[in-house]
């Protein structure tokens, strides 16, 4: 059973297209690494998942709701869908518990209590429960993208979307984010990841999706992508991260 | 009412509207071109190494900018005749009351388009063999200007409208110029809203006007 | 220079009335502040809800949000005090028109307060625009991919970091209305530079009449820009740098 399923997307800008006839889908317990130069679409397309960019053509279904129909209550969809971005965006104005509890109490109703105790719950799993009165602002690159991927863990997502969640981090950081999800994707959560991180997509992806110019241009199980790639352009782009 | 409005009178009033807008602009180019020449040399004061001479510029433009305009147009107005023993004109006061007013506004402006050079450039200019006031004319000065050149017209539009405040000493510019055609042919509302929409007509063109050079700019950096 | 110095001034009689100069200048005090206090919860309250209505995705709400920014920039605040006090009642309905003219009480200071209100909402609106702008588009997708509606993201995650990053423009703004409440004399409210005046034609004391308004205008300027910096210091968000990102 798919548990995201990308149906031909088009996507411009103006008259720029970034998007052209994108097609994939992520099973239930899948984890699926994006990668691609950039400016190859990658990152739009991962925000075409929960709607956060609009796309022109095709369609986005997602638990069986589709993404592009008018009448679907994108914030609820969203609410189910956890996202963790490149610059962490947490809100510099919450301590690092209520960036945890806000949208659980507000989105999903919890009582606050119960969001907290889940809050708590997740630093600790991630690391960081003794941080959870600080300010963002006081926490490194690393402690913020953890707690970014506790807070969307917290809303107790049916998948997670990652859009290059170390790209932004000094190199000494990139591990200790990598290890929660290579934690999360053995625990058989759904995942969608666009990152660079090579080592991270041989040791849990179970696909690769390739793209360039707005296009998916390769697609294929981990071993065979990184074994032999068939396409030219995936054969430089791997020779390229090797140096 | 709105039927009732009749702007004939416009047309009769205009020549002596003219003559109010024409001092009006005079007096904002005055104050504008001497507001500049002073405030860069308040703003040269402020960050030169002489602890004397920054501290009294930093004294002189604090106290103005913490003034309403129209208190220090009423200082001017009713002091300068005290010392210099002679009466002196509306007109006369508001371009010298303007001319110091707007140099604490403009060196301001001019202090932050200094410190946006970058001190490198001044490390480079002097590896060069520039003099300090060679550097500072040939490098630091165009640099920080063309930064500048935005928020200085800004400044004068700014500075433009409030040329209206000489209301208070009676001096005839553009709005007492229509006050009066609208006391005289007794149609104050007309007047009112007939030289709103000239300042609004002058003051927008030229807010459009910085906005187009501040995209401009902005492409050149 | 010559010129008789008299201290003693602001305890004498006014010579209209039975009242001492420093009544009226007492008085005079309090209009000043009047104006400009409800004049500044006006312009807080208008600036916001058009500043932020500028950043919305709907073009005509951004389009008369800046058609109310510029028209309000773009005339002379004497002019619009003018409009307001001789033109806006010849546009009302006529009963309203003629209490407006005749029996309004206190008319001149509140169309002091509404002309200075809305002068100062425009340039508010525009702190708050640039301010919301600011903030790394991020922030308001990370917003809405944690199911928050569009409302919900600005009242949680937009709007406390603007507020926070406009206070300190703010604070300029309100040192400005303060100084901006001064046009008022020109319709006869008799707040400082009203009195000021009167009180230069009545005592021939220049000096110590301006002096007198002007104190009073730097202590009211200055007690604004610590009630903001106040303010500024408790929103402070521990870690946040204004400006890094």
């Amino acid at each position: 059973m798919s548990m995201i399923e990308i149906r031909n997307v088009s996507k411009w800008y103006g008259q720029f297209q970034v998007l052209a006839d994108c097609s994939t889908q992520v099973s239930k317990g899948e984890v699926v690494v994006v990668c691609g130069p950039s400016g190859s679409g990658k990152s739009t397309l991962i925000k075409c998942v929960n709607g956060l960019e609009p796309f022109q053509k095709g369609d986005v279904v997602v638990d069986e709701i589709s993404v592009g129909a008018a009448k679907t209550d994108l914030p609820k969809l969203r609410a189910r869908v956890g996202m963790v971005f490149q610059h962490f965006e947490l809100f510099p104005h919450m301590s690092v518990i209520e960036n945890l509890t806000i949208a659980q109490t507000k989105v999903l109703g919890r009582a606050r209590d119960e969001a907290r105790e889940r809050g708590i719950k997740l630093l600790d799993r991630v690391g960081l429960k003794a941080h959870a009165a600080k300010f963002p602002g006081e926490l490194s690159g690393g402690q913020q993208q953890r707690v970014a991927i506790a807070r969307a863990l917290a809303m107790d997502p049916i998948c997670m979307l990652f859009d290059e969640p170390t790209s932004a981090l000094d190199p000494e950081m990139v591990n200790e984010v990598l290890d929660v999800m290579v934690e999360l994707a053995r625990e058989g959560m759904t995942m969608m990841v666009v990152t660079h991180e090579m080592g991270f997509a041989r040791k849990v992806a179970h696909r690769v999706i390739f793209m360039d110019t707005g296009r998916v241009v390769e697609e294929a199980g981990a071993d065979t992508f990184f074994g032999a790639p068939t396409s030219r352009r995936a054969q430089q782009f791997l020779a390229s991260l090797k140096h | 009412m709105l039927g009732q409005l009749d702007f004939s009178i416009v047309g009769p009033g205009l020549p002596f509207i003219w003559i109010g807008l024409l001092f009006s602009l005079k007096l904002t180019l005055v104050a504008m071109s001497g507001g500049i020449v002073l405030g860069t040399l308040l703003a040269l004061a402020r960050t030169s190494s002489k602890v004397a001479a920054s501290r009294a510029a930093a004294a002189y433009v604090n106290t103005v900018r913490s003034i309403p305009l129209l208190m220090v147009i009423l200082w001017f107005f009713f002091l300068i005749p005290l010392f210099t023993g002679a009466p002196m004109g509306a007109e006369n006061s508001a371009l010298i009351t303007f001319t110091a007013f707007e140099a604490a506004y403009y060196s301001e402006i001019v202090r932050a388009g200094l410190n946006s050079v970058p001190q490198p450039q001044r490390f480079a200019a002097a590896a060069l063999g520039l003099t300090k006031i060679q550097a500072l004319a040939h490098v630091v000065l165009p640099q920080a200007f063309r930064n500048m050149l935005p928020v200085l017209l800004t400044q004068t539009i700014v500075l433009f409208q409030d040329t209206s405040l000489v209301y208070a000493i009676g001096a005839k510019d553009l709005l007492k110029a229509a006050e009066i055609t609208g006391k005289n042919y007794n149609r104050p509302v007309e007047m009112y809203l007939f030289v709103a929409l000239i300042y609004f007509s002058i003051c927008f063109c030229l807010s459009t006007l910085v906005k187009c050079l501040q995209k401009r700019i902005a492409i050149i950096r | 220079m010559n010129y008789h110095w008299n201290w003693g001034v602001y305890l004498e009689q006014v010579s209209s009335g039975d009242e001492r100069y420093l009544d009226w200048i007492v008085s005079a005090l309090g209009w000043t502040v009047a104006v400009s206090m409800t004049a500044w919860v006006i312009a807080l309250l208008l600036g916001g809800v058009v500043g932020t209505l500028r950043t919305a995705p709907n073009r005509w709400l951004v389009i008369a949000g800046n058609a109310w920014v510029e028209f309000f920039r773009n005339v002379p605040l004497l002019v619009q005090l003018f409009i307001w006090f001789f033109v806006v009642p010849e546009f009302l309905p006529a009963e309203l028109s003629r209490w407006v003219k005749q029996d309004m009480p206190a008319k001149e200071f509140f169309t002091a307060t509404i002309c200075l209100g809305l002068f100062t909402s425009a340039r508010v609106a525009e702190q708050v625009r640039s301010g919301i702008q600011s903030l790394p588009r991020g922030q308001k997708m990370a917003g809405l991919a944690m199911g928050f509606t569009l409302a919900q993201t600005y009242r949680y995650v937009i709007l406390p970091m603007a507020f926070r990053i406009v206070i300190p423009p703010l604070t300029s703004e309100f040192m400005n209305i303060i100084k901006n409440s001064a046009v008022a004399f020109a319709i006869g409210l008799m707040e400082l530079t009203f009195i000021s005046r009167q009180m230069i034609e009545e005592s021939g004391q220049v000096f110590e009449s301006l002096l007198a308004a002007t104190i009073l205008y730097t202590v009211c300027a200055f007690a604004a820009n610590r009630v903001m910096a106040f303010i500024e210091a408790r929103a402070r968000v521990p870690g946040y740098i204004a400006g890094a990102k």
